[in-house]
């Protein structure tokens, strides 16, 4: 009955501690789950009373809202009279932000069209599965191809002049910076975090940055003709540049 | 008097007619209580019971239920708006007016509609952060992922056919501009913008094309998405319960090398 | 500590927090119901109006009687004076014709028929035609209220001119 088999696997039986799963997942399959030892609790009530709590709180916020703010209606549709600024809706905002610096094959069907394609396949890359810090391995070689991606990144939007995302990219490298002089045994809880950070946390939290950026930017600072203005009245720093 | 209220329900459901249609019962066992799940056609997505880390609010903020909670918002305002809605030029307007000024509660639901709408795509950004950072889109989970970015589109298209129906300044110059960035495809940006129009320019027959696909083909579509996307939850076990990515997880773990199978 | 009549009459915590809620969520649905039929109702309608100008009464000479269609009236100068029935056959809502070889309203979806004041003669209608409230205005036009049904050869139900 007993073929040796090429691998030996042991547990630990202490039956007090929570059961734990192991896979033995054979090459080129996918992982899926077929029985589960841990706690459990009832679907009705815990998971199903929770979720009407948070659906109704939700509710009420947003029956707030609508009874103290009106939804914005301006005049009949005009085809002759463009009003100056013509904007999209504000989660297009940051696109139409773009398209400002970028023709629109770029800043609207390549752009978006190449940011779909990484969500998509964010998953199916194993760097990102396994997640280690950026600069924890091969050390040298990860922060000199990173020095090498800022400045070309950097110098296009420069030569652009997309200041609004330089800036952010700027930032974003000097937190990579600090990442990659830090380790797990650096001193600060802060740097010992960034340290451990991998890729796609800083590609990721790259793109957050300035999708709220651009998006905060073409909402409240961008006025008739696309123009440079501030939400509030007063000093201007960028009017009428 | 209380209990005599109390009496009488229990008699009607004893009845014959009220068991035909309740058939589990209610009750506080775990039976009746797993019942209520499994023998419900809404609910038997669900599973009947459920890891108790799945509860945690930290992991996921319950976005995810809070992004279909505005959905329903959307689909329970938005049905009722139908009624005094024509979709023609320029009556479209004329009815907007209509609904805030004429109709009983037509501001009202204008309003909930518009802002339940801003946050339905504010939420499903903020669930796809949320669930990237916490590594939630690990095997086996890849595809629920890809589905997901599905919904966001989705979202995001029936959004914008929303802003057109208005048909003022607004909805007609932004989806001018978004139109005609749908033009800059290469090779086939024209023949997508005549065919997104129905014509050449946003006139009647767009403001047609995106009526009905804002109220039946992408409702329809994310319902179908929706519902693969929770059993996909349910057939991957549950909802991915860690509030943190799997580096941190692995780093808590790396910790206690003593042994290192304990995960936390 | 309570005695055993009182506990029969107590709710417990469960209890009220239950009736708490669910009253709640009762006032809710009732309020939402109310709300939800009030918005059904529409507060304007756009349809024409009721009130029909028929023109001068010259128009109907002595005997006469002349049907509009588009607004489904009859406009009748008899001896009493003017009156005007709707021609809309009460069974299922045809739009009835003025015979004048037989002296009879006749309806031709399912064969009723009327006499000149509106009273069924044969047919499956189940009611006379009904009399519409007629009156002239400042300018001397006959008009006819379409939503506003009077009494059948009563008196103030003719217009005399």
């Amino acid at each position: 009955m007993a073929e040796s088999k090429d691998f030996i696997a042991t547990i630990d039986s202490n039956a007090k501690r929570s059961p734990r799963r192991i896979a033995f997942i054979t090459r080129r399959t996918s992982a899926q789950v077929k029985a589960e030892t841990e706690d459990q609790i009832q679907t009705f009530p815990e998971v199903l009373f929770r979720a009407a709590v948070a659906v109704m709180a939700l509710a009420v916020v947003l029956v707030w809202i609508a009874l103290l703010f009106n939804a914005p209606l301006e005049g009949l549709a005009d085809p002759s009279h463009t009003p100056n600024p013509a904007k999209a809706p504000w989660y297009f905002l940051g696109l139409q932000e773009m398209l400002h610096y970028f023709p629109p094959v770029v800043a609207g069907v390549l752009v978006p069209g190449l940011v779909v394609m990484a969500l998509i396949v964010i998953p199916y890359f194993k760097v990102n599965i396994e997640a280690d810090g950026l600069f924890l391995k091969d050390h040298q070689k990860r922060v000199r191809i990173f020095y090498l991606v800022v400045a070309v990144l950097s110098a296009f939007l420069a030569w652009f002049h997309v200041v609004v995302a330089l800036v952010p990219t700027l930032i974003m490298a000097a937190l990579m910076f600090v990442a990659s002089q830090s380790s797990p045994q650096s001193a600060s809880a802060f740097r010992r975090y960034l340290a451990a950070r991998p890729l796609s946390y800083w590609v990721m939290t790259w793109f957050l940055f300035e999708l709220v950026i651009l998006t905060a930017v073409g909402t409240l600072f961008r006025g008739p003709g696309w123009s440079p203005v501030c939400p509030w009245s007063g000093f201007c720093p960028w009017q009428g540049l | 008097m209380a209990k005599t209220v109390d009496q009488y329900f229990g008699d009607l459901r004893g009845t014959r007619v009220w068991r035909s249609i309740f058939r589990s019962g209610t009750g506080s066992s775990t039976l009746k209580r797993a019942l209520a799940i499994q023998q419900n056609v809404f609910l038997h997505l669900f599973s009947t019971k459920v890891r108790t880390r799945m509860l945690s609010f930290s992991a996921t903020w319950y976005l995810g239920t809070l992004t279909l909670g505005t959905f329903l918002i959307l689909v329970a305002t938005g049905i009722p708006l139908m009624f005094y809605y024509h979709p023609s030029v320029p009556q479209a307007y004329a009815d907007t007016k209509d609904l805030e000024f004429v109709v009983s509660s037509g501001l009202f639901l204008r309003n909930l509609h518009r802002w339940s709408a801003h946050a339905m795509v504010f939420l499903v950004f903020a669930h796809m952060f949320k669930v990237f950072y916490r590594g939630a889109y690990r095997p086996p989970r890849e595809f629920n992922w890809v589905i997901g970015v599905v919904l966001l589109l989705i979202t995001l298209l029936l959004s914008y056919t929303g802003y057109l129906l208005p048909w003022d300044q607004l909805a007609y110059w932004a989806i001018t501009v978004g139109s005609n960035i749908a033009s800059a495809v290469p090779i086939m940006g024209d023949k997508i913008h005549f065919l997104l129009l129905g014509g050449n320019a946003v006139n009647a027959n767009a403001l047609l094309r995106f009526y009905v696909l804002h109220c039946m083909i992408l409702p329809l579509s994310a319902m179908f998405f929706v519902a693969i996307h929770f059993w996909r939850i349910r057939k991957d076990g549950g909802l991915y319960s860690h509030p943190s990515e799997p580096a941190t997880v692995r780093a808590r773990a790396n910790s206690v090398p003593a042994n290192p199978m304990e995960a936390q | 500590m309570a005695d055993e009549t009182r506990k029969n009459d107590e709710v417990n915590r469960r209890q009220f927090f239950m009736r708490l809620g669910l009253g709640s969520l009762g006032i809710a649905a009732a309020g939402t119901a109310a709300f939800a039929y009030q918005y059904l109702e529409p507060n304007v309608l756009f349809e024409p109006s009721p009130v029909i100008n028929a023109g001068k009464p010259d128009h109907y000479p002595l005997g006469s009687v002349t049907i509009d269609v588009n607004s489904g009236i009859y406009i009748i100068h008899s001896e009493e004076g003017f009156f005007s029935l709707s021609a809309v056959c009460t069974h299922l809502g045809c739009m009835t014709a003025w015979k004048p070889e037989s002296n009879q309203i006749a309806c031709p979806c399912h064969g009723s028929k009327f006499e000149q004041n509106g009273k069924k003669i044969e047919g499956p209608a189940p009611k006379p035609l009904p009399w519409k409230r007629i009156w002239l205005n400042d300018d001397g036009d006959l008009l006819v209220d379409r939503s506003t049904d009077v009494p059948a050869l009563a008196r103030d139900s003719f217009v005399r001119v």
